[in-house]
């Protein structure tokens, strides 16, 4: 038989190697005139212009289709889309559970729509060197809009974080033009009232305010988490640790800047970081914390907060509406349940500064070598970064979907909800219409941003204006050879960090054998994955000034 | 039948342990189906176990209200049916001839099979092949691509071998030719083993989604699975995202209850009619023994 | 190969799905412990062809199909060997020789990596692979047909129930409030957090598994229990055997036959540990334990987009998977007279 098999291997290797099939070579970006390919692009096109294409065109998009409101063709914006644009889309729909895996997919294989939205700052990179991706700053002149909010919003800084090797970025993120922060902690405000407390104003009275809360009710997990996957305790280690100066959770990177040696450190190995988990630490330890935070599932935390059995659960604005109200309120009927505003830390009253850029969009580089490549722009220009584009990605038609009061604040019309504005209405914004679709509306002024909050929501967010941003580290584009070295080390890195900074926090693991610990992450290549984060840092400071 | 008194105990106590087995295996379909007859609030409370709170049937109607779930359910069935016949042709034609010991290159094709079991092309070049073979957006994308499952072919492979090679000899001498000697000797007796077959690809094909993941970019195509997967794993994906932008997938967790129960149901339905074939057909694969 | 997509191997890998159910027909022919009659004289191929074009006929469509479908996108493994940039060349950039050879060889998580799939390979072979057997005797044992065919029946669920939902329960069930602790609390124990303790993650892996898989493995089992000649029983009963013995003595070496055939399955299959299962329950404090290449590679190969990397190490899982069916067979065949082919 083996004699056999290798045979059929053989006959199966001479096959393929005959055939052989069509490879789909794409050669790196080259500079590519655009200056013929103007086909239904508006002569003139500026901030304020609305952009409608001279001739009717479509474009291939990437769409990511939310299990909530599934994808209509006979949605209201895509009529009025076309009406005010001429332009046409059409959707290569994918399931957001595994939208990532698709768009690697399609990318990887040369089949990629032209557009590919949804994709976050730092999801290019695999795709930059291969010349895939467009280099989308080369064309900023015709997105008068984008370079206008970037420019009125102060955001150069952090469109830096995102050139590539080259001085290049090849992703359209999202703006916002303020800085804003939505996950913190939902505490028991019926709870706090009960005992007297006051909203923490930093990580120390936070942890004074569970020990009340133990105190008075010994049988309660004063904070029992979730939103665990992939990455344990995603969101509390994360707020925590960016308020120590480091990174932890969902925001981890390996990579930390310091800004008084002017030098990038491993992350897992600062002091910060070590600091970060002694307090976290002494949390479990005096047993304000339920050991399975950070690895049980969301149902299991929720479960455990809308019973009345912990304290305090990491949050966000809807998950506050739609998780844990409506179960309280039948469970523990005199609960009452709010965000806090995030509390100070040894790094001071912050919140990230990175929060400034959303996902966005990539295009592939396939595109320049359309006809209407330049209305293309215009139109992206127009739909995700004007403020007419944003308003009507959100909120849709004026006397359609909404009305504008006096003061020009927008009323959702009364047979249409969304988020609980208006219960019980029979029609619903994104699942009748195709508003507020998380493909298209996103980012923007404050004032859009905030037009869709809850009272409650403008309040914390009130509170949370007033917090300073943290200064974004420099950027390091590795080189492709250097990031092929550096995603062998930082996936086994992160994860070993990941690993022990649990280990610590539940105390698997005495925070005496830190040394060792250090000495563990050495042996991972800790250094040399700095090393590499440095020498990228250094070359792009001297390249781009 | 004179048993001795220990025997009697062990009869006791082994219909003790299979009621245990019982139990055990059947507790998470019961939960599943209370779940999709209770109220939102007492399933996240973590109330529900076997029997339904909240007694309500909303949610069904809901579900069965949407003309997304019952295109999927079309296309699932439409998908599970075509693909199955292909590979019951393909399987049992290659099946019948890999059984043929006195055939010359049987190795060869035998290994050409098993070799496939453990080297496969990867993501990315079989999306091109597909890709280039025009096959996306297309029910043949879903129905080629996995139409021999090499088990399942071995399979067939031993049984065919087991039959009375006497009744195949004796239609040859008759006249009949290859053709007519698999149509007409051969299957006939071979429905059980066909029946198990049916069963087994069509299992599978109900159930798989990435097929239809990778090729298929039109919400009319899409399978009942992908409904299903984005509706249990697109909350989890969504919130891993952290930086919000009010766009997290959350579904009440008695709309995944009856999605899974609606999926499954027809599985459930069918297969103890067949289950009988199960052992028959594979018993009768040793008859001759 | 390069990635082992978190989804179903089509007709991937493990001997313990429907398509190990009906190998009790393989085993069916290993009983025979048949050789084919090498009594005729090999054929030419002209003559074989004249004689048997009618046969050769019916093997075109699924070898088409086999060359289509399964070996030219085998020659996309070639990026094991060259640089792959995503959106570049499918065939990839340059040659590179054995650099990610060298790569994974040299990289400690793989080696770790490695030994956990050993580890819980073998366990499954351990455990998993006895299991059905031994429920499939008591199902014997039980001399009222219902009740038989009522447990046969229902313990076949789980095998249709998604992974998705099974991981699910796993967590719900063995939390510090789930059901297992609340059973450790009864006879006075410590609650374990079961699911962040590397040391515990293979019982959960191992029982899960169990609890998926034995109601369907039993079935090719059972098939093989009804073609037990009942004469055997009576002459052992004539000579004074108790059931136990029965069973020791007629049972098993009536099934023995099943049972190495779906062994050999099972040892060819050993590398191809639940992927979408762990990926579901796993965690960073679990990883000494639970991280398996497979799991290994979707973090590096997918979520990093290193390709190249991933096909390396794909085709080295691979020659092992073939090298195990290979040698399992031959031992097979000449240890006890059956095999597979």
């Amino acid at each position: 038989m083996s004699r056999a098999l290798l045979r059929a291997g053989g006959a199966g290797a001479v096959l393929v190697l005959g055939v052989g099939l069509t490879a789909c070579g794409s050669s790196a970006a080259e500079e590519v005139d655009i200056t013929e390919k103007t086909l239904g692009a508006m002569d003139s096109y500026s901030v304020g212009d609305q952009f409608t294409a001279t001739e009717a065109l479509s474009f291939p998009v990437l769409y990511s289709e939310h299990p909530n409101y599934p994808i209509k063709d006979d949605w209201l914006f895509w009529q009025e889309l076309t009406e005010r644009t001429n332009v046409t889309l059409e959707p290569t729909i994918v399931p957001m559970s595994d939208y990532e895996q698709k768009r690697s997919l399609l990318v990887g294989a040369g089949d990629a729509p032209v557009l590919l939205p949804k994709t976050y700052p730092g999801q290019e990179t695999p795709f930059v060197s291969s010349g895939a991706v467009l280099p989308v700053s080369e064309y900023l002149d015709l997105m008068p809009n984008f370079t206008d909010k970037v420019e009125r919003w102060g955001l150069e800084d952090n469109l830096d974080t995102l050139r590539q090797e080259d001085g290049d970025f090849y992703v359209l993120p999202g703006l916002h033009e303020n800085p804003w922060q939505d996950y913190t902690i939902a505490v028991r405000e019926d709870i706090m009232a009960e005992l007297g407390l006051e909203a923490p104003s930093d990580w120390d009275e936070f942890r004074d305010v569970l020990r009340a809360v133990k105190a008075a009710y010994p049988d309660m997990y004063p904070l029992s988490d979730r939103f665990n996957v992939p990455t344990p305790g995603g969101n509390f280690l994360n707020i925590v640790a960016m308020t120590f100066g480091t990174s932890a959770g969902w925001g981890y990177d390996d990579a930390t800047f310091d800004e008084a040696s002017g030098e990038f450190e491993y992350t897992g190995a600062t002091d910060e970081q070590r600091d970060f988990i002694e307090y976290v630490a002494s949390l479990v330890d005096e047993g304000l914390i339920d050991p399975e935070s950070f690895t049980q599932d969301d149902d299991t935390a929720i479960q455990k907060f809308t019973t009345g059995r912990s304290f305090a659960i990491s949050t966000n604005a809807q998950t506050v509406v739609n998780d844990y109200r409506p179960t309280l309120d039948t469970n523990v009927p005199e609960a009452e349940v709010g965000k806090i505003p995030l509390p100070a830390g040894p790094a001071g009253d912050v919140i990230s500064g990175a929060t400034q850029l959303e996902n966005g969009i990539m295009i592939s580089s396939a595109a320049t070598e359309r006809e209407d490549f330049v209305a293309m722009m215009q139109f992206i220009d127009w739909l995700w970064y004007s403020d007419a584009g944003l308003e009507f990605a959100k909120w849709g038609v004026e006397g359609t979907t909404f009305t504008k009061d006096a003061d020009g604040k927008r009323v959702l019309a009364d047979d249409i909800d969304f988020i609980g504005l208006n219960p019980g209405a029979p029609k619903h914004l994104q699942k009748d219409f195709g508003f507020s679709n998380g493909v298209f509306a996103y980012g923007g002024p404050t004032e859009l941003l905030q037009s869709t909050f809850s009272d409650e929501e403008l309040e914390f967010q009130e509170v949370m204006a007033d917090k300073e941003s943290l200064p974004l580290a420099p950027p390091y584009p590795f080189s492709e050879g250097e990031r092929e070295q550096a995603t062998l080390l930082e996936t086994p890195l992160k994860d070993y960090t990941s690993q022990m900074t649990l280990q610590f926090i539940l105390g698997q693991r005495d925070l005496g054998e830190w040394d060792a610990y250090l000495a563990e992450l050495e042996g991972k290549g800790a250094s040399t994955y700095i090393d590499l984060v440095n020498g990228a840092a250094d070359r792009f400071a001297e390249a781009n000034g | 039948m004179k048993d001795s008194r220990g025997y009697r105990v062990f009869q006791i106590v082994n219909g003790v342990v299979l009621l245990g087995v019982v139990f055990v295996t059947l507790y998470p379909f019961l939960n599943i189906i209370a779940q999709s007859f209770s109220g939102e609030t007492f399933i996240r409370a973590g109330q529900v176990n076997l029997v339904p709170l909240g007694f309500n049937t909303t949610t069904y109607q809901l579900v069965m209200g949407d003309e997304t779930f019952w295109r999927s359910y079309g296309n699932t069935v439409l998908y599970t049916v075509v693909a199955t016949a292909i590979a019951m042709l393909l399987t049992t034609t290659y099946a019948y001839v890999i059984s043929k010991k006195g055939i010359r290159g049987r190795g060869l094709l035998i290994g050409i099979a098993v070799f496939t079991m453990f080297f496969n092309g990867g993501l990315i070049p079989n999306y091109v092949l597909i890709s280039s073979l025009g096959l996306t957006n297309s029910i043949w994308a879903i129905v080629l691509p996995n139409a021999i499952s090499v088990f399942n072919l071995l399979v067939m492979k031993a049984f065919f071998e087991n039959l009375p090679s006497e009744l195949e000899e004796a239609a040859q001498i008759d006249g009949l030719s290859t053709y007519g000697i698999l149509l007409r000797i051969v299957l006939p007796l071979s429905k059980a083993v066909i029946a198990t077959m049916v069963l087994f690809y069509a299992v599978t094909f109900w159930n798989s989604w990435f097929q239809a993941f990778l090729y298929l970019n039109q919400q009319e195509l899409f399978p009942v699975t992908i409904y299903l997967r984005n509706l249990i794993a697109g909350a989890s994906t969504a919130s891993s995202l952290g930086s919000g932008g009010g766009d997290l997938a959350q579904v009440a967790s008695n709309v995944k209850a009856v999605t899974m129960v609606l999926t499954v149901l027809p599985i459930l339905c069918v297969y103890p009619f067949i289950q009988r074939y199960f052992v028959s057909g594979v018993m009768l694969g040793s008859v001759k023994g | 190969m390069s990635l082992h997509e978190p989804t179903t191997a089509p007709d991937g890998a493990r001997a313990t799905g429907p398509e190990a159910a009906t190998s009790a027909a393989l085993a069916a022919k290993a009983r025979k412990g048949d050789r084919a009659p090498k009594g005729r004289a090999k054929l030419s191929w002209r003559k074989s062809i004249r004689r048997d074009w009618q046969l050769y006929t019916l093997v075109l469509l699924p070898l088409a199909f086999f060359v289509i479908f399964r070996y030219l996108p085998m020659a996309g493994n070639v990026i094991a060997f060259r640089r792959f940039q995503p959106g570049g060349s499918i065939f990839g950039e340059e040659w590179v020789g054995l650099r990610y050879v060298e790569m994974f060889l040299n990289d400690p998580t793989f080696w770790n990596v490695f030994g956990n799939t050993l580890t819980i390979g073998l366990l499954s072979l351990i455990f998993a692979f006895p299991a059905p057997i031994i429920l499939a005797l008591l199902l014997n044992e039980v001399r009222t047909r219902y009740f038989k065919r009522f447990v046969q029946t229902l313990s076949y669920l789980p095998h249709f129930l998604s992974i998705v939902i099974i991981a699910g329960m796993l967590l719900q069930l063995l939390s510090l409030e789930g059901t297992v602790n609340q059973i450790v609390r009864a006879v006075g124990a410590e609650p374990v957090p079961f699911m962040q303790r590397p040391e515990w993650f293979r019982a959960v892996y191992i029982s899960s598994e169990v609890w998926q898989t034995v109601g369907w493995g039993t079935i090719l089992y059972l098939a093989a229990l009804t073609q037990i000649d009942q004469s055997l029983y009576e002459a052992a009963r004539i000579d004074g055997a108790n059931r136990w013995k029965q069973t020791l003595h007629v049972t098993l070496p009536g099934i023995r036959p099943t049972m190495i055939t779906l062994l050999i399955l099972n040892i060819g299959t050993f590398m191809a540990v639940g992927f979408e299962k762990i990926l579901l329950i796993y965690n960073p404090l679990t990883y000494p334990t639970a991280d398996v290449i497979a799991t290994y590679l979707y973090r590096v190969g997918l979520e990093s987009n290193n390709f190249s990397y991933a096909a390396a190490i794909g085709m080295f899982e691979a020659i092992i998977g073939l090298t195990l069916i290979l040698s399992a067979n031959a031992i097979s065949r000449r240890v006890v007279g059956t095999s597979l082919w």
